[in-house]
């Protein structure tokens, strides 16, 4: 409970997420560059929600529209195939 | 007029001459729509991230162009119509285009790929001369990266489809190398 940032005492020091997008200028968001997005889905190919990346509510959603985009083109996996036998 | 993104995917396991005639299809249907193209972009043969249409191999191909609502309309009939299209995806990328910058643009395009162009076998000649005359005692130092350098280079290509490489290198690097990486493999195991 005391793990919530509103009722942070010195006890925790809760590490304030800030949006990586916002931060670095040159990082672009679009669905070509699977490099930067595959940093932001978990190793099932799920999208990381913005809880735990830190992305602003802007970015985040450029960001899952790009994976969905990248998805769709087949440059990202919706489910990661099984290694070969 | 707004601008547009248009990517489309060639089943990888037909011959070159079939994706290099979807190119001058599409390219023309867009021109004809009243559409102005701007940049073409191969990215060329990689891995797919799923089965579609049997195949794991794609050929991508991506177009930057200006036009009208209906030119993507008609572009994405096209592509319906076209078996040897797997995938597309158009995207808009401005509502509003001013056509002088878009002018300027073709022409900066124009410019670089025919610098890429020029410069693509300039560094092809470039390591037989150095290792000629080797008795020069200053590049001494330049010697060993080049013959390393000069056999990557040529391995690389062949892997990948051949002309592949030098057009969508300029606005794609962090993509391209993965490109043949991920394209080696699956023939591996396939073997």
């Amino acid at each position: 409970m005391a793990a919530l940032p509103r009722r942070r005492r010195r006890h925790y020091f809760v590490r304030r997420k800030v949006c990586r997008f916002c931060v670095d200028p040159k990082l672009t968001i679009h669905f070509k560059d699977t490099a930067t997005l595959k940093q932001f889905v978990t190793e099932r190919g799920k999208i990381i929600p913005r809880r735990i990346s830190g992305n602003c509510a802007r970015h985040q959603r450029q960001l899952t529209r790009a994976i969905k985009q990248a998805r769709l083109l087949a440059l990202m996996p919706y489910v990661p195939s099984p290694p070969p036998p | 007029m707004r601008r547009y993104e248009t990517v489309w995917v060639v089943n990888g396991d037909l011959p070159d001459e079939e994706v290099k005639s979807t190119i001058e299809k599409f390219t023309t249907i867009i021109a004809e729509q009243g559409g102005t193209l701007i940049n073409l972009e191969e990215w060329g043969r990689k891995q797919l991230a799923y089965k579609i249409a049997g195949t794991l191999r794609g050929y991508y191909l991506c177009a930057d162009f200006v036009g009208h609502p209906d030119t993507v309309k008609e572009l994405e009939r096209n592509y319906r119509i076209d078996d040897r299209v797997i995938r597309y995806l158009t995207v808009k990328k401005a509502d509003k285009v001013d056509m002088e910058a878009v002018q300027a643009e073709i022409a900066r395009v124009r410019e670089a790929r025919e610098a890429k162009a020029a410069a693509a076998p300039a560094v092809e000649e470039a390591p037989p001369a150095e290792e000629a005359p080797p008795a020069a005692a200053p590049p001494a130092a330049e010697e060993p990266p080049a013959p390393e350098a000069a056999p990557l280079t040529e391995k690389s290509p062949p892997e990948a489809a051949a002309p592949a490489p030098p057009a969508p290198a300029a606005e794609a690097p962090p993509a391209e190398p993965a490109a043949p990486e991920t394209e080696v493999t699956p023939e591996k195991q396939e073997e």
